[in-house]
């Protein structure tokens, strides 16, 4: 038998136990006030209406509310979800709604629990909703059903038991995890502390690197002075370096050539592409196509940077280009009629810039000239070393590197105060999961859960993940689902979520998302993974880290009743 | 299911740029490029231009065909005789023996033969191995019966004309003529169908190749898509021997190793202006003229070359996936019909024009004539003239001919959820708990072929559905079931069972050479076919279904036959080449249309031997030809979530029904793409009226599934599916009297009218069989009313509200909001149903039925009500109830329709306390009203029950109810109203 618990209104607890025997067949204890009178019964909600009390009961539906069937499934037609017909007469104002909620089983040795009209009398023993069999009592087809409550029941308890314990010890978790959660987040506010001081001693250090830099530098400079050559040399100097210069930038000129060529192809590949995936027809179930959509989606998807940073280098390039002349990049003539005493600063043509700046093109050198060589457009080289004193290239790299903590320490500090900001749910108890992750096997996939980060489908059969999505952030949804004996789902009522978009972007449909949503348990578990949609994924999840004393207990209530007396 | 792959797919995988750039070559190529034209197919253009000249030269025109007066015999209801073809260029004469077979049922049978090629006095080409006869095995496939000659005697005979009586009382009359052949039927005294009238006949008889040079060459300069212009002018077509000998198309080749064969005939209707049948095709019922193209015509004959057509086109000629060679022309009080017996490639031009100018069409009550003019590639002519006189009869002798549906599983008129793909066992057991949790019906759940390893038939992933007899064990605790895809290709791998015993055993279909197994592309990639017209491979075919063979299937496991064209992703068309060779040496193209045919019958008779005592088996088919109804369901195949294929699903079930075959459907929300709540939902109220009710959805296409539409839509699309089961002993009844007639199940206007000229092309609205229920979906956006059209003078009343429509030959504008079905009950019939919903039709076997007595003006009606245990083949032996219901002179009476058997008594016994449990009575007199009680009589006993009367407010009929009768649904009773 399957289950039906979406239709399962499980008793409340009866303020009043009334005999067993004294109510109609499928009468729930709430309901027997109405079948009292042993000579008329008057329909529930038609009250109008009257029919002999030998008419409850006789698998005829005489009540347009049907609360005269209340043990046969004659009138599980009147529903909205039922073709509609004519009631009755016109002159009377009807309510035809069911008065109802279905056939109560009392279960005895069990919990008594309604079951849907239409599957009373159907032929099948749905022992999972109607454990005493009272529904098939007709025998339709032969079918017989004996009372099972007792073992359901022992077996239901037995496993109640357990899932009560295991609901006090996921209650345990949850409080451990809160704790580590705290703990982290003071560990958090603590590193924020400790980063501070240490950014303040970084600080004071990178001013006294500062300062020896310039010391040596000064050294230094005062070395080459003297040992500079004689007038003249500057002269040939600047004619080899002009020489050099217009050199490096013909074959710069080439390399942009040759850029531009290529980033042209690239377009112009992008472009076919693009209008490919647009164009080609998604009906045709080929997987060789989908492939390649699938891949150019992830090719498209990656972030090539910005676009500003590119039209930096470019505007650079375009500055390098230029003629050296007077008023662009370094005028030759100066040095070529200048005295050889500025010999030094030919040495440091840096100089003339605004230390910003040089600092600047110093770092978009390296970063064109690593884009050349990884691109394969120039080979890599060792760079030509400025001949510069050990105890200047000393002070420089320590300078370099205090600054690079610094900034280490300072984005360091930045990220741990937008994670103090960050949710993490209730009691932000998420924070304890955060870097673990749960999976399971489903079918041809690993499914994979990571918390607040991603969920990934690993195909068993080989290839590479597919992230179906990126923490963004959490919700809530109302389910009613059914919940397995052993406590594994989520049952019924409100759930938290935790929404993971903007995962791979899927063949012909958008970017894959799941909605994770979560029911208490003791381990952290997925139960059960599916497609609700293309590429919408859900996962129900177990974990403690959603447990809470009232959701716990409102959890239990909706399947815990109470056994009939 | 099933899309066709491009086709160069398979090979161009390997190097993704150029397998991209192949792509971007073949985009918008698609569609028509797949497909010829009459003039890529040589025989076509040929005989199309044979008619031209016909036409254009009519005064001088002669048939070169003679029937050679000597040789005419009758005997026993058969006329043998000898056609003679005069040849233009040679004094030879071919030939051609002529049977007439005057059968008892009226149908007379023509059949035309070549003598040398019956004698095998012919040499193929390219040392060919296939055989020298046209292909005669038709018959063999698609009739079954209705073959016993009757009475004719020659009435007259002189040197022009042989006139032959037969049919019933002799009232029928065929004017055969000499000189040249043609045949005139009559009946009443009028012509009804000429055969050559027109003198388009054209028997392509057997020709050496005379090599010439120069020909050659231009031979080999025909290029894909096109066949060489000829240089001489139309009016001397017997010199365009251009696409005689080798055709290309689409990049391959066809050998031809018997040179130019065809065979066609005009066959007219005088004084008939509809013609209808000839399915399937995507277009109106009433068939559409095919020369002059514009709105209303068409500029390409219709065709029949069962093929997987991806994404096929609105009100198009175009071949589809099945082919019923099968018309019939209907005016007022008079069908007649043709069927043309040949299953290769065929054509069918059809022209109406006004008469007058024949002197024998005088007398006529219509000015319209309809000349169709019918080419098939191969095999003898053989075509069955039936002379009616009304649309029934002509169902009825045609499915004499080819039978009709068998009586299915009840579960297979129930409604099936169907997607491209359930992933997983898991996902099965999940869809059929929400169906329940929704409180949606449903019977039968289906997978396509992602649940095979690899695509690999009668296996299943072992990851996917590590638990097939699991998932089927949930199913069947609701009494649900399972339908699985077998196709018809074989994947080609080494270790593979089923391959390794295809090749073994020598059972697939063969390349030209006859020697070499056939290897195409379909979807496990490199594939074989098995050759089901090989009784070998059909017996192999069945023990792979045995439980033991087929591990993780199940007595509830049933087949679903997709692809069985049969699609060929990289051959010609998307089929095979038309020169493999088949068993019996035949060529594939003399039995292209019933390939498919051959393959779901293997799985029909696998799936009833599969079983000790045999159950009834239930397969759907995609391709199909004549005779296919008797073994399968079909659907129209792949068809798109868009109104328009909506609205077009609706003429073409109809056509189906009309042409004998019942049992069809279209993909509820269409397969490709994903239809809006609206659409969605009003293809469900219009998918619970088509027979077969399945829902479906491509793999690429977002869940759909009617829990998850959302309300209304969910709660709307449940109730549809709520009234559909509540009207299953409607439907069953109907499959039932169907299985006997051959009647159709849903029935156009011109089938229950057959003398209202105004509804004859009407095919938007229809009845469900005999059971005067009436209804007319919507199919278009937005639309919140419908125009029914009324055709007859009597009263017609809502289903569900009792509403009054009344007023013949006019339509009537109701509303229709979105949550409204258009259902009409026609006053004079007894509809039975079962009001308590289930979760599956299964779990309703014991219910109480409702009665609804509609009374027409005269305050009579009747109705009919079959009921057996839906599964087994024991109401064969009396395990049923076939009732009666009439209501007259105020007295309902229930009789006995059936004959009993051995099983009768125990079946009566099971269904003993199986109830009406409530009669209601439409339009119920005034007179009732002071009236409480009614007195039923039932095995000699009188009770009183009790009887609430309503009145009606003029727009809505007055109505009562009885309450709880106490009578049986197995028993004979009455209720006396008076």
């Amino acid at each position: 038998m399957k289950h039906k618990s979406a239709f399962v209104l499980l008793a409340a607890v009866p303020s009043i136990v009334f005999a067993a025997d004294s109510r109609p067949r499928g009468v729930a204890p709430d309901f027997a006030k109405f079948y009292k009178s042993k000579d008329t019964f008057k329909c529930i909600y038609n009250p109008s209406i009257e029919v002999p009390f030998g008419k409850v009961n006789d698998d005829y539906c005489d009540c347009p509310d049907g609360s005269d069937e209340p043990g046969t499934s004659a009138c599980s037609a009147l529903s909205h979800l039922s073709p509609s017909y004519p009631i009755g007469a016109s002159t009377l104002k009807l309510n035809s709604t069911q008065a109802l909620p279905g056939f109560y089983c009392k279960n005895k040795g069990h919990q008594g629990s309604y079951i849907p009209f239409e599957i009373v009398n159907d032929g099948v023993c749905d022992y999972e909703l109607c454990c005493d069999g009272s529904d098939e009592f007709d025998h339709a087809g032969g079918v017989s059903c004996p009372d099972k409550c007792k073992e359901i029941g022992k077996e239901w308890r037995k496993k109640d038991e357990a899932r009560q314990k295991s609901m006090t010890s996921a209650l345990k978790r949850r409080k451990e995890l809160v704790v580590e959660a705290q703990r982290r987040r003071k560990e958090v506010e603590e590193r924020i502390t400790s980063l501070g001081t240490e950014i303040k001693g970084q600080e004071m250090k990178v001013k006294s690197l500062e300062e020896a830099l310039a010391e040596a530098e000064k050294k230094d400079r005062g070395r080459m002075f003297h040992g500079s050559g004689k007038g003249g040399k500057t002269r040939v100097l600047s004619g080899l370096a002009k020489a050099r210069i217009q050199q490096l930038r013909d074959t710069l000129t080439e390399v942009k050539t040759q850029r531009d060529d290529l980033k042209s192809r690239v377009k112009q590949l992008e472009d076919l592409l693009t209008r490919f995936k647009t164009e080609y027809n998604p009906n045709f179930n080929d997987e060789g196509v989908k492939q390649a959509v699938r891949a150019w989606d992830d090719y498209a998807a990656v972030d090539r940077g910005a676009t500003a940073q590119d039209e930096g280098v470019e505007a650079d390039i375009l500055e390098i280009l230029k003629p050296d002349s007077e008023t662009e990049g370094i005028n030759f003539a100066e040095f070529e009629n200048e005295d050889e005493d500025d010999v030094d600063m030919l040495y440091q043509l840096e100089a003339y810039l605004p230390a910003s700046l040089k600092e600047w093109i110093a770092e978009k050198y390296s970063e064109f000239k690593k884009f050349l060589q990884t691109n394969g457009v120039i080979a890599v080289s060792s760079d030509s070393e400025v001949k510069e004193s050990p105890a200047v290239t000393t002070a420089r790299t320590s300078l370099s590197d205090a600054e690079k903590r610094l900034r280490e320490l300072t984005s360091d500090r930045d990220n741990h105060e937008a994670e103090m900001t960050k949710d993490y749910g209730p009691d932000s108890v998420f924070r304890a999961l955060k870097g673990t992750c749960v999976s399971t096997d489903s079918g041809e996939y690993t499914y994979e859960l990571c918390w607040m980060d991603k969920t990934k489908q690993k195909p068993k059969k080989g290839g590479g993940d597919t992230n179906m999505g990126n923490f963004v952030s959490f919700g809530k949804i109302t389910v009613d689902e059914s919940l397995p004996a052993d406590g594994r789902g989520l049952g019924k009522g409100e759930r938290l979520t935790m929404k993971y978009e903007n995962g791979q972007g899927c063949w012909n449909g958008p970017s894959r998302s799941t909605t994770v949503v979560m029911a208490c348990a003791e381990k952290d578990e997925i139960w059960k993974v599916f497609e609700e949609e293309k590429c919408v994924y859900r996962m129900d999840v177990g974990t403690a880290a959603v447990c809470e004393i009232v959701g716990a207990r409102k959890q239990s209530e909706d399947t815990v009743g109470k056994d009939e007396l | 299911m099933a899309a066709i792959w491009y086709r160069q797919t398979g090979v161009s995988l390997v190097v993704l740029w150029v397998f991209l750039l192949s792509l971007f070559s073949a985009i918008g190529a698609v569609k028509h490029g797949d497909f010829k034209k009459c003039d890529q197919s040589g025989f076509c253009k040929r005989n199309r231009q044979y008619a031209d000249t016909a036409k254009a030269t009519a005064n001088s025109w002669a048939s070169p065909y003679k029937l050679d007066q000597p040789t005419i015999k009758l005997q026993n209801g058969k006329l043998t005789a000898t056609i003679l073809k005069s040849l233009e260029d040679s004094t030879e004469l071919v030939k051609l023996p002529l049977t007439v077979s005057f059968l008892k049922s009226g149908v007379a049978r023509i059949e035309i033969d070549e003598e040398k090629r019956q004698k095998g006095l012919i040499e193929l080409r390219h040392g060919s191995k296939v055989r020298k006869e046209r292909y005669n095995e038709a018959a063999d496939w698609a009739i079954v019966g209705g073959l016993d000659l009757g009475a004719a005697k020659i009435k007259a005979s002189d040197k022009t004309q042989t006139v032959v009586q037969f049919g019933p009382d002799y009232t029928y009359e065929a004017y055969i003529y000499h000189n040249p052949f043609r045949v005139d039927f009559m009946r009443d005294g009028k012509v009804h169908v000429k055969l050559n009238g027109k003198g388009y006949m054209n028997m392509e008889h057997w020709r050496p190749k005379i090599e010439k040079p120069i020909e050659e060459v231009k031979e080999g300069e025909v290029k894909e898509g096109e066949t060489k212009e000829s240089e001489a002018p139309a009016v001397e077509p017997s010199i365009d021997e251009s696409t005689w000998w080798e055709e290309t198309f689409g990049g391959n080749t066809d050998s031809k190793p018997r040179g130019p064969e065809s065979v066609a005939m005009d066959i007219a209707f005088p004084g008939y202006e509809y013609v209808f049948g000839i399915p399937s095709h995507a277009g109106p019922l009433s068939l559409r003229e095919t020369r002059g193209g514009g709105d209303e015509k068409y500029d390409e004959p219709y065709r029949m070359y069962n093929s997987d057509v991806f994404e096929y086109e609105m009100d198009s000629p175009m071949t589809l996936y099945g082919a019923i060679p099968f018309m019939q022309a209907h005016r007022k009080n008079s069908t007649v019909g043709a069927f043309w017996l040949n299953g290769a490639e065929t054509w069918v031009d059809i022209v109406k024009s006004k008469s007058g100018s024949n002197p024998l069409s005088l007398g006529t009550s219509s000015s319209i004539d309809t000349e169709t003019h019918w080419i098939s590639e191969t095999g003898v002519l053989d075509v069955f003239v039936l002379l009616g006189p009304s649309p029934k009869e002509i169902i009825k002798t045609y499915t004499d001919l080819t039978g009709t549906t068998s009586m299915p599983p009840q579960f297979a008129i129930a409604y099936h959820q169907c997607r491209w793909n359930y992933v997983t066992d898991e996902d099965v057991k999940d869809v059929d708990r929400k169906f329940d949790k929704f409180n949606i019906p449903f019977d039968v759940i289906w997978l396509d072929i992602e649940y095979t390893e690899g695509k690999k038939y009668f296996t299943w992933d072992k990851q996917t559905f590590p638990d097939p007899l699991g998932m089927q064990k949930q199913l069947d605790a609701h009494d649900r079931k399972l339908v699985a895809i077998i196709d018809p290709h074989i994947k080609n791998a080494a270790g593979y069972h089923v391959s390794d015993e295809l090749k073994s055993k020598d059972l697939a279909v063969k390349d030209k050479s006859g020697d070499n197994i056939y290897q195409g592309w379909c979807w496990p990639g490199d594939s074989h076919w098995s050759d089901c017209f090989n009784p070998t491979t059909r017996k192999w075919f069945e023990g792979l279904f045995k439980y033991k063979s087929w591990e993780g299937s199940a007595t509830n496991t049933f087949v679903w036959n997709d692809m069985n064209e049969p699609s060929v992703f990289n051959g010609p068309e998307v089929t095979m080449p038309k020169d493999n060779v088949h068993y019996g040496g035949w060529e594939h193209r003399d039995l292209h249309n019933i390939n498919g045919m051959t393959f779901h019958n293997a799985t029909y008779t696998a799936l009833l031997n599969r079983d000790k005592v045999p159950k009834r088996p239930f397969a759907l088919t995609r391709s199909f030809f004549a005779g296919s109804q008797r073994l399968s369901a079909m659907w129209t195949g792949d068809n798109q979530a868009d109104w328009s294929h909506l609205a077009t699903s609706i003429p073409m079930v109809l056509s189906l029904n009309i042409a004998g075959y019942p049992f069809s459907g279209a993909d509820v929300g269409g397969f490709f793409g994903n239809p809006s709540s609206e659409l969605l939902t009003r293809w469900y109220q219009a998918g619970i009226f088509y027979p077969f009710l399945r829902a479906h959805a491509h793999i690429d296409t977002r869940r759909r599934e009617p829990y998850l539409s959302g309300e209304p839509y969910t709660g709307i699309i449940t109730k549809a599916l709520r009234l559909r089961y509540s009207l299953l002993p409607v439907w069953y009844t109907a499959f039932y009297e169907s299985s006997k007639t051959g009647a159709p199940i849903v029935r156009p206007n011109y089938y229950v009218h057959p003398d209202d000229e105004t509804g004859f092309d009407i095919d938007d609205q229809f009845y469900i069989a005999g059971s005067g229920l009436l209804t007319k979906p919507v199919t278009a956006e937005g639309e919140t009313k419908v125009d029914v059209y009324i055709a007859d003078n009597e009263r017609y009343y809502d289903y569900f509200d009792y509403s009054i429509i009344a007023g013949a030959g006019e339509d009537h504008t109701l509303d229709a909001p979105l949550d409204k079905i258009t259902l009409l009950m026609q006053g004079g019939h007894i509809i039975p149903r079962k009001d308590r919903p289930r979760r599956s039709s299964g779990l309703m076997k014991y219910d109480p039925y409702t009665l609804v007595v509609v009374l027409d003006s005269k305050g009579y009606a009747n109705g009919t009500l079959y009921i057996d245990d839906g599964e087994s083949y024991d109401f064969v032996d009396g395990a049923h109830i076939y009732r009666s219901f009439e209501f007259k002179d105020n007295k309902l009476t229930s009789d006995n329709l059936s004959t009993s058997g051995r099983k009768t008594k125990e079946y009566l016994k099971s269904m003993s306390k199986v109830r009406i449990e409530r009669v209601i009575v439409v339009t119920a007199p005034s007179e009732w009203e002071s009236r409480k009680e009614v007195s039923v009589l039932q095995d000699g006993k009188k009770t009183k029950t009790q009887l609430f009367w309503h009145k009606g407010d003029g727009k809505k009929a007055s109505w009562a109810v009885v309450g709880n009768p106490g009578v049986f649904v197995g028993s004979s009773w009455s209720i006396d109203f008076s």
